[in-house]
């Protein structure tokens, strides 16, 4: 197109047509100021502070919502202009209270600035604040309206980005303000707390909730949220070495743009706990004291080696962890394999599904390409199944409700329960659990009925077609149907939104840690295969991995069987790679994943374990097992930032790092690797834990190696291809293909179709009746060790109720906040109820994390993703009503 | 404490259903909502929001921009006296004062048996009237606190009889 040329305070500058004129000065250098526009918002002219002259007509306009046009001449400093703009300023402040020095926006204000700008200091004009009333009643948010300059960004801010709709403009002129639907406090409301709002604010008018501090910090910082998968970029504000308040970075090239969630915004008050570790503990005489790290160190050294040398390496176990940095975890899988000699080293993240993922990435040579989060946005279809983003990684709800309502993306979604997507959604599949596998062939099948699969790709790509197509064509759709409780009719209008497309799934735990996860992830990789969706990045395979660096500590091969970049370890020639690269020789035993170590500690094969930034205590099924299991080793190191369940059991804790104290990076689920600095330091005497991991290997015979930060990720751009771009300054870079193996491409192995089988049926019990669905909540992440020290989401008086369907509470004789009991064949749990109108009767959720995360002890105790596993996600619970006089 | 009044979902649902999936239909939507019930029931926000692919606060929002709807129901007879200056300096204050104490309501409030709205307005246009007031659309000038208990025991003669609207 061409470009428009025209003239701003004289100087001739040329612009895109369709463009502002405030976009046009703004590209040239030329400020004008602005207060109710933000770029990552619509424009709407509210403020008018951003008022220019025509130089020719005279006519006075708002810059940010008038187009540029051809030979255009503008003023925007000129007398008239600044007269206006002044007026408009002195109105506002007339308006407004006079608290700027307690305010906590400080510095920071807006108006405050455009004001001293415009050298507007007394208005001249009467005071006429308009007192609304402060409503500070939830620990996230605090809203006095009083300050409000109705400038809109707040209500654009919730929807359109978090697409959320909590608050719109009430009532008009002097009264109008943003107010929720039947003007509730927040907490009555739709709201979420992701605090959106809160950043865009110009003014003082929405706030931090901060017992800690008001004002603006002394230092702002940007780095990474600690807590899910998204990997949104952040910018905290410290003072006094201590972190105070945390904001979006709002810088365009990131994942988050202007968004979070109520975890990244608000539940890093974690960070400043009095539970905190500041220095190395020591059992001694039963209790841990206090030691110096030179003891520490010494002690954990000696005695690992000599385990070894006693026992052999395969009674030593290695437990890193998915929230520490990808560096970290190179480090650790290489004194576990090279130093240790053992196979043994696993970390959280496969708990929580990755090895579900990994079943099947072995299909693709290692690795599901990963796909950007961007891409959504104009996807031409989105399947989303076993997951409610809205809730466990509410980022891609963003995304996934921007898709739906601003771009019109058709979306499926396959979900027992309607949850937070499903308003959202072209079409809802409210399918039985656990019969996603069916529902998956049976769209297939319903697909290659029509003959809508993509011949050329599989023909290009895959093998093994030819009996796929055979079982399709067999396959039992009246099974299917009854099988996931869902009409053939339905089926066939998901296919119709389907057919001829390239689908984007997204995949959540729901999946993943299910009984019939894998084979759900097999079905899906071939509906993905036969329709040609992978490959490029407006489709693919969305896994919604729950924590921050689940990816990265893979992709660094802190897993058992899996060496750094995805290498199988039975795999000969990757296994002499690395022998190469390390010196060493490297054991083919593919080693114990953290829920075999458990076994094997139980058994007493296992001596010595360590526990680097993972609380199995709190996260795992079956506690006292673990419990006693660990008792039973003769050695274990817990090294953490907060002492908590696992490191009361352990012979030595080491206080590490919280990312917000380290330079490091992190890989999110998109592939995204980002290096980031440090935002305060350690807490007390506590380190980074790659310098403690540093020391331990110095220790442990490697006196001539250098384990620096910088050292180390030279060594990991050098061998592992994938991460060949990881950054040493703060920024973001990509995984590429995993080195030999990675994409479906010309050169790659073809991708084998997989057969089709039925889900098995579920086990019915007649003691467990129903069936128990254990569901994350945005309020906490994983078990919920850190969220849950986290006093603004203890300070919230909602969520953890167990949800019910009216029937089954009908049955029950249960009514809204009744005390129950959910019991399975492993354990109990007691908490509120709420009855749910849009539940299927027989289905109890409920939410993980709360209440020391006591809600993991319903379900047994097996690797998920394993064929015979019965998954962490579901099983067959009873409910009864616990009555007052039991309490 | 009023008592709330009954909704009839029926009613609502139908008004609903005959504007869903249309373009730009909120606003014709909730005028028919306000012309059948007198008012926009509050608990309609939420369905209303569904079936229209909107945000509950939007519907929040449209309904508190206009001064045609309302949230709360108002009575029979909408009484609005008017402020303005011209009423202003011939008396309207003690009208309004006067009309408060007779039907034992402030400004904006509705009686308990939903027969009168007391409101004020800017100015009724009737100036030469002053001062004025409305009762529903019939006007009334040249007001003093005899011609006002005079009119208002109009209104009451029905009293008893069923509700409407
Ligand atoms: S609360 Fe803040 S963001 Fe919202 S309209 Fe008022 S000043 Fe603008
Ligand atoms: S906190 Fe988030 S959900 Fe709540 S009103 Fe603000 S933008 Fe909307
Ligand atoms: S928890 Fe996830 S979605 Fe929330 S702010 Fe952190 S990275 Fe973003
Ligand atoms: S910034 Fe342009 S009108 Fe507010
Ligand atoms: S001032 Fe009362 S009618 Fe105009």
């Amino acid at each position: 197109m061409e470009e428009i040329t025209l003239t701003i305070n004289g100087k001739k500058i040329s612009a895109r047509p369709g463009s502002s004129i405030l976009d046009a000065a703004t590209e040239n250098g030329i400020k004008i100021p602005t207060l109710c526009h933000h770029r990552h918002l619509t424009p709407v002219g509210a403020c008018r502070i951003c008022l220019v002259e025509d130089e020719k007509s005279g006519r006075i306009m708002a810059s940010c919502v008038t187009p540029v046009s051809q030979d255009m001449a503008i003023r925007t400093d000129s007398p008239t202009v600044r007269r206006h703009r002044t007026n408009i300023v002195r109105l506002m402040m007339a308006n407004h209270p006079e608290s700027c020095i307690v305010c906590s926006r400080g510095n920071k204000c807006e108006l405050r600035q455009v004001a001293a700008d415009l050298g507007v200091g007394i208005t001249g004009l009467y005071p006429m604040p308009y007192y609304r009333g402060l409503e500070q009643a939830n620990p996230f948010i605090i809203r006095d309206l009083s300050k409000c300059i109705l400038c809109g960004r707040c209500i654009r801010a919730d929807h359109e980005l978090v697409v959320v709709g909590a608050i719109d403009y009430n009532l008009r002129g002097f009264r109008s303000r943003p107010a929720t639907a039947h003007d509730m406090p927040l907490e009555k409301s739709e709201c979420t707390f992701c605090g959106t709002c809160v950043s865009l604010c110009p003014t003082g008018a929405l706030s931090i909730g901060n017992p800690r501090y008001v004002g603006s910090p002394e230092k702002e910082s940007a780095t990474v949220c600690g807590f899910c998968g998204v990997g949104c970029t952040l910018v905290m504000g410290s003072v006094d070495g201590q972190v105070v308040e945390t904001n979006p970075s709002h810088e365009d090239e990131t994942v988050n743009q202007s968004t979070l969630c109520v975890r990244g915004h608000f539940a890093h008050d974690f960070l400043n706990v009095k539970e905190r570790l500041t220095r190395p503990l020591i059992r001694k005489g039963g209790e841990l004291s206090p030691s110096t790290w030179e003891e520490a160190l010494n002690l954990i050294s000696e005695r690992l080696l000599s385990i070894k040398k006693t026992h052999g390496p395969q009674s030593l176990g290695l437990y890193g962890s998915s929230k520490c940095t990808n560096e970290e975890n190179y480090l650790f899988q290489r004194i576990a394999r090279s130093l240790l000699e053992t196979n043994n080293v696993d970390n959280g993240g496969n708990v929580n599904g990755l090895s579900t993922m990994n079943a099947v990435a072995q299909r693709l040579g290692g690795s599901i390409p990963p796909a950007r989060l961007s891409a959504l946005e104009d996807a031409e279809v989105i399947l989303v199944i076993g997951a409610d983003p809205t809730q466990s990684l509410p980022v891609v709800g963003y995304f996934l409700k921007r898709a739906s309502r601003n771009n019109g993306v058709p979306m499926i979604v396959a979900d027992p329960r309607k949850n937070g997507l499903v308003p959202f959604a072209s079409l809802w599949l409210p399918l039985s659990p656990q019969t996603d596998s069916d529902l998956i062939h049976a769209l297939a099948a319903i697909l290659y009925k029509r003959e809508a699969f993509d011949a050329r790709y599989i023909d290009r790509f895959t093998q093994g077609f030819d009996l796929y197509q055979k079982g399709l064509a067999a396959f039992d759709l009246g099974r299917a149907s009854r099988s996931t409780g869902l009409e053939s009719g339905l089926m066939e209008e998901a296919a119709d939104q389907l057919q001829g497309k390239k689908i984007a799934f997204v995949v959540g735990q729901g999946v993943l840690l299910q009984r019939n996860g894998v084979q759900t992830m097999h079905a899906l990789l071939n509906l993905a295969l036969m329709t040609g969706s992978l490959g490029d990045q407006k489709r693919g395979i969305y896994i919604l991995a729950s924590e921050n660096n689940g990816i990265g500590a893979l992709d660094m091969g802190c897993a058992p069987g899996f060496l750094p970049g995805r290498g199988l370890v039975t795999d000969e020639a990757r296994r002499e790679y690395w022998e190469r690269i390390w010196g060493v020789r490297l054991s083919p035993d593919p080693g114990l994943s953290m829920v075999r170590m458990v076994e094997e500690a139980e058994k007493g094969n296992l001596k010595a374990l360590y526990v680097m930034g993972e609380n199995p205590l709190r996260g795992f099924p079956e506690i006292e097992r673990v419990r006693r299991a660990f008792q039973n080793l003769e050695f274990l190191v817990v090294q953490d930032i907060l002492s908590n369940e696992t490191g009361a059991l352990a012979d030595v804790v080491l206080p590490g790092a919280a990312f917000s104290e380290k330079a490091g990076s992190f890989t999110n689920l998109e592939g995204r690797i980002q290096s980031f600095e440090s935002v305060v330091l350690p807490q007390g005497e506590a380190k980074p834990d790659l310098e403690i991991l540093a020391q331990l290997a110095y220790r442990m015979g490697q006196a001539d190696q250098d384990f620096s930060l910088l050292k180390i990720r030279r060594e990991i751009r050098r061998v592992i291809p994938a991460y060949s771009e990881l950054r040493d300054d703060p920024g973001q870079s990509w995984v590429t293909e995993m080195g030999d193996l990675g994409q479906a491409d010309e050169e790659g192995h073809p991708v084998e179709f997989t057969p089709i089988a039925f889900a098995a049926d579920r086990l019915r019990d007649d003691t467990y009746p129903l069936e128990g669905i254990l569901t994350s909540t945005r309020l906490h992440l994983g078990s919920g060790t850190r969220t849950g020290l986290s006093a603004r989401i203890t300070g919230f008086s909602q969520g953890g109720d167990v949800e019910l369907s009216f029937e089954d509470a009908a049955r029950l004789d249960l009514v809204n906040g009744d005390q129950v009991r959910v019991s399975s064949k492993y354990g109990a749990v007691a908490r509120r109820v709420r009855v749910k109108k849009d539940l299927p009767f027989g289905l109890v959720y409920i939410p993980v994390a709360f209440y020391g995360n006591e809600a993991r002890q319903l379900v047994a105790l097996t690797q998920p993703g394993k064929e015979e596993s019965p998954g962490w996600m579901q099983v067959s619970v009873k409910v009864e009503k616990i009555e007052n006089n039991e309490q | 404490m009023k008592e709330r009044k009954k909704v009839d979902w029926e009613k609502i649902e139908g008004i609903i259903k005959k504007h869903k999936n249309q373009k730009w239909a909120l606003i014709p939507l909730l005028q028919e909502i306000q012309e059948t019930f007198g008012y926009v029931p509050p608990e309609s926000v939420e369905p209303i929001a569904e079936a229209l692919n909107v945000f509950p606060s939007q519907v929040q929002g449209v309904i508190t921009f206009y001064a045609g709807f309302s949230l709360e129901p108002k009575g029979k007879y909408v009484i609005r006296v008017c402020r303005g200056t011209a009423c202003h300096v011939k008396g309207g204050k003690s009208i309004l004062r006067f009309l408060k104490k007779e039907l034992g309501l402030e400004e904006g409030e509705t009686s308990s048996d939903y027969r009168f709205t007391l409101e004020t307005a800017a100015c009724l246009g009737a100036c030469f009237l002053a001062p004025a007031m409305m009762v529903n659309k019939t006007y009334y000038g040249k007001l003093s606190p005899p011609k006002v208990t005079s009119i208002m025991s109009q209104y009451n003669k029905d009293k008893g009889e069923t509700q409407g609207p």
